[in-house]
């Protein structure tokens, strides 16, 4: 279990984890959004289908929200990031051995990831059809 | 942190065994992320090839492209200009991502739970979190097995 309660917030902001800290950090948040996105996209689809009339501005107003630009940016760099952070994990718990890669093996990541993300979220912004 | 320490590294002799790599449901659970993370890269791109060759090529824009990796289910692709049945709608597809939400429903709500277990400190409020991610595991379930049959 973890001490939390013996951490300030200006210790935990001060603590300097580097790459591996930020790749956890990002793990959990990523992996909550999609958590977050996936849960409210199937109650809209359900609320929509099966309670059409009584339910639909409910669910209107829950499209609405993971529709827009800005979450369709987030859901895009949580799935992409998720998926490639967590291949790595993978590899790492089945090889050990390689774990004294492990920078190395972020900078890849880091690599991957940013074309990845960077590419579709700039023609997502600009509105470009493709 | 948990993740980076190691399935396979030999632990100091004395030093409790993580509760991960003892048979029980930790391990399992463990095991579980790891196989449906790499199965879910594997679905994910094995719809893409699937959609393009399937008559989705010049038919799909981007987005219904993505929508259909992620969740091979044909209200994802009725937005466009290809023809849903019989390559998309079929009970293959049907039972294919009922599988696939049963799976990242698991992966997922498997995840809230082990970082819930990280941060609340109550035992009996862990209790009241862990049914209620099992219930909602459950309407999940239902509700998909509604939108993919029931529709």
């Amino acid at each position: 279990m973890s001490k939390l309660s013996r951490v300030t917030l200006l210790q935990a902001l001060a603590y300097r984890g580097g790459l591996p800290m930020v790749a956890w950090l990002l793990h959990r948040i990523s992996g909550l959004g999609i958590v977050c996105f996936v849960s409210m996209h199937v109650v809209a689809a359900f609320f929509l289908y099966a309670a059409g009339g009584v339910t639909g501005t409910v669910a209107n107003a829950l499209t609405d929200f993971y529709e827009s630009v800005p979450m369709q940016i987030f859901i895009l760099f949580a799935m992409l990031y998720h998926g490639i952070n967590g291949l790595r994990i993978i590899i790492l718990d089945m090889w050990p051995g390689l774990m004294r890669y492990n920078r190395e093996a972020m900078w890849v990541q880091w690599a991957l990831f940013l074309p990845m993300f960077l590419l579709p979220a700039i023609l997502i912004i600009l509105g470009v059809k493709v | 942190m948990a993740i980076y320490m190691n399935a396979l590294h030999k632990t100091r002799p004395g030093a409790e065994t993580p509760s991960r790599l003892r048979p029980g449901f930790e391990m399992y659970a463990w095991f579980f992320t790891r196989v449906t993370g790499v199965l879910f890269l594997l679905m994910g791109a094995f719809n893409l090839v699937y959609a393009n060759l399937a008559g989705g090529r010049g038919h799909l824009d981007a987005g219904a492209q993505m929508r259909w990796a992620f969740f091979p289910i044909s209200f994802h692709v009725e937005s466009t200009s290809v023809e849903v049945t019989p390559n998309f709608a079929n009970p293959f597809w049907q039972v294919y991502s009922f599988l696939l939400i049963t799976l990242a429903a698991t992966h997922g709500l498997n995840g809230v739970r082990v970082i819930l277990e990280d941060y609340v400190r109550r035992p009996l409020l862990l209790v009241w979190l862990r049914a209620l991610l099992v219930g909602f595991w459950l309407f999940v379930l239902m509700a998909a097995a509604y939108l993919i049959w029931g529709v």
